[in-house]
């Protein structure tokens, strides 16, 4: 049963137990259609499990998946006929030529004769990929094998793209390369759901974002409400004059909330009382303010506030 | 989808040397070599050397040196006396010697060297004794040799290529299930099993059609191998080509499902192949592809038969060696290959994790 209005992805209640271990616990999310939707968390957050789940590779343990309104459980067929898998390993034949592999993926979706040429011409240019196609794999650099990898995730046009860390080593051209590509199939109406630990790409790429720890979805939205409902700038305040008022002020200040570093330097952070009033408190004591500088807050502090820990930190 | 995964299975293949060289020209070594030396050597249908002394004027030493001279398995050659013939058995000149004392109710020495192995030494020294005997004995005592029923006589002795041939056939031909198996794990290595997944296919006929090319590839070997055997080294097929095909496709597809199984049981790709090479080597052995059975002694014999090795060289020979015989004759030899590929195949669908 297909229902137009419904979402490009929808999860609800997702889990997946490995015996009596919980990969991931119950997630609830919907990604909008023509959305660029991204699944952040560090290594063993659960991200490709839950990929993997969507893409029809593993079996849910427990709740179900829409794709386009198509429950998967029920009618596998026709929901991964519009789900497109970039796996997070170049899942390519390295001995066969750009040409042979996208000929056998095409093949498995059914592709055949003219319109399988059509479809493989079409995908190597998405990806500016059409010199040295009928070259061995193994010949690529790595970021030719990345944008090869996504164009046989292409081939049949798929209403959902699902990309499982598309940019692992990969140099930073080719990594250009594939923002551009993911751009561009957002712009044309593809429903984009992308997993990576790369805070940066989060950011740059993605309408939404869910960040993931533990196999369960701790906060979700766009990077602006992520960064606003968690965290906040952060401003460091150097203090001068007289010794025993830069005491006083600090003290003062680290009961707001404030750290002290090197005797002179005040964070004042997230759970810090307002900047207003810290830089008060310290003219009242006497001391003098040098220099303020700020920084603005990012996902990623938004992501330190959540987990306690940095994201790149390995689980 | 079929066609496309036996195009792909196949460019693999074509630029794989390793499987190339496993499949295909070590084979061929090994059926070169083997088949060489057992043709060239003291098996082969050549008069073997034997010496021989009596007396002047014994009638006994007379009729056994005549006896031995138109035996067709020997060349005889007089020595001067019993110490020449000892001698020249020593040295390796001659395979065996007899030294016939004139006293006729004294024994007849045979003179041979008698820590050389059995396998070796019986048939030389029972044939020598037969010799001795069809010699003394009246001729209403005299043995004829007949195949029983049901067992075709050969065509002529048969030739070492008609026994190296299939030994290796068969023994390179069930390494296929390493490729079967390296090549899943390689898939699940790779990522390309959850690309096939993920794909709108029934996981049931991926695995399936992961497996043909293999079947094909398969076939295709033994059609080398069995085709090389009869073009060049002059192999001898007495039985029927139909029953030489379905003992192939037995076979073949036995191998196939012990892949599914290796490849089930998990592993990387060089524990698979560590694993596997030793599994499928003691196969071979015991089934009789390095020696052949019937040199066995009796248990070893019946235990060659616990693996598919032995019944698939037991129908080959049985194609290869006995005139007469058709797919009747080699339906046991089918029938136990089918079912050890079954068995595989079963717990190895069972045992296939395919989200691993």
């Amino acid at each position: 049963m297909i229902r137009s209005s419904q979402p490009g992805v929808r999860l609800r209640g997702l889990g997946k137990d490995y015996g009596a271990r919980t990969a991931v616990g119950s997630i609830d999310l919907d990604v909008e259609r023509g959305e660029c939707f991204a699944l952040l968390g560090p290594n063993g957050a659960g991200k490709t499990t839950t990929i993997s789940m969507l893409a029809g590779v593993v079996t849910p343990t427990r709740g179900w998946i829409e794709i386009c309104g198509i429950e998967l459980g029920s009618d596998p067929y026709a929901a991964k006929v519009k789900v497109g898998l970039v796996p997070q390993e170049i899942a390519l034949y390295e001995e066969l030529s750009a040409l042979q592999n996208l000929r056998y993926f095409g093949a498995l979706y059914g592709l055949r004769g003219a319109t399988l040429a059509e479809r493989i011409d079409q995908s190597l240019e998405v990806v500016g990929l059409r010199d040295r196609t009928r070259e061995q794999v193994k010949t690529y650099s790595g970021g030719m094998k990345r944008r090869l990898n996504i164009a046989a995730g292409l081939l049949h046009r798929p209403q959902v793209l699902i990309l499982d860390e598309p940019t692992v080593g990969v140099d930073p051209q080719s990594r250009n390369q594939i923002f551009s590509t993911v751009r561009a199939l957002r712009d044309a109406g593809t429903t984009i759901v992308y997993s990576t630990h790369y805070m940066e790409e989060a950011e740059a790429l993605c309408d939404r974002v869910a960040i993931m720890d533990a196999g369960k979805v701790i906060a979700s939205g766009t990077v602006p409400e992520l960064v606003a409902a968690h965290t906040r700038d952060e401003v460091i305040i150097e203090l001068g004059g007289d010794p025993a008022a830069v005491a006083e002020a600090s003290r003062a200040a680290c009961a707001g909330g404030a750290t002290l570093h090197g005797g002179s330097l005040l964070h004042i952070g997230p759970s810090s009382r307002g900047l207003g009033s810290v830089i008060g408190g310290i003219e009242q004591c006497g001391a003098v303010v040098v220099r303020i500088a700020s920084h603005q807050a990012t996902l990623e502090n938004a992501f330190l506030a959540l987990t306690g820990r940095a994201l790149r930190d390995e689980p | 989808m079929i066609r496309a995964v036996i195009a792909k299975d196949v460019g693999l293949l074509l630029r794989d040397r390793g499987a190339l060289l496993s499949l295909f020209a070590l084979p061929l070594v090994f059926i070169l070599v083997f088949g060489s030396i057992f043709q060239e050597g003291p098996d082969r249908n050549e008069a073997r050397p034997v010496a021989i002394w009596f007396a002047a004027g014994d009638a006994r030493g007379a009729a056994i040196a005549g006896a031995l001279a138109a035996a067709p398995g020997f060349a005889a050659r007089t020595a001067g006396s019993p110490e020449e013939v000892r001698q020249l058995v020593a040295t390796d000149a001659v395979a065996a010697g007899l030294v016939i004392d004139p006293d006729r109710d004294a024994a007849i020495e045979l003179v041979i060297d008698l820590a050389a192995p059995l396998q070796a030494r019986g048939p030389l020294e029972g044939a020598l004794t037969a010799v001795v005997l069809r010699a003394l004995v009246p001729a209403a005592l005299r043995i004829e040799a007949r195949s029983p029923p049901g067992r075709g006589p050969p065509r002529a002795q048969a030739s070492a290529f008609q026994i190296a041939v299939p030994a290796n056939a068969v023994l390179f031909g069930f390494f296929l299930a390493l490729t079967v198996a390296t090549s899943l794990g390689s898939e699940r290595r790779t990522g390309v099993w959850r690309r096939l997944l993920a794909a709108p296919v029934l996981r049931g006929r991926v695995l399936v059609a992961s497996l043909v090319p293999y079947f094909l590839i398969g076939i295709v070997q033994l059609g080398f191998l069995f085709g090389t055997g009869v073009l060049v080294f002059g192999m001898e097929v007495a039985g029927s080509v139909s029953a030489l095909v379905a003992v192939s496709l037995a076979l073949v597809y036995c191998a196939v499902s012990l892949g599914l199984l290796f490849a089930s049981i998990g592993g990387s790709e060089r524990q698979l192949g560590a694993f596997g090479s030793v599994v499928l080597l003691v196969m071979g052995i015991l089934g009789g592809c390095m020696v052949p059975r019937a040199l066995m002694p009796a248990e070893m014999q019946a235990i060659g038969l616990a693996v598919p090795h032995g019944w698939a060289l037991d129908g080959y020979y049985d194609v290869l060696v006995r005139t007469g015989t058709g797919i009747a004759e080699v339906v046991p030899a089918v029938g136990a290959l089918v079912g050890f590929g079954t068995v595989f195949a079963m717990f190895g669908v069972a045992w296939f994790r395919f989200e691993e």
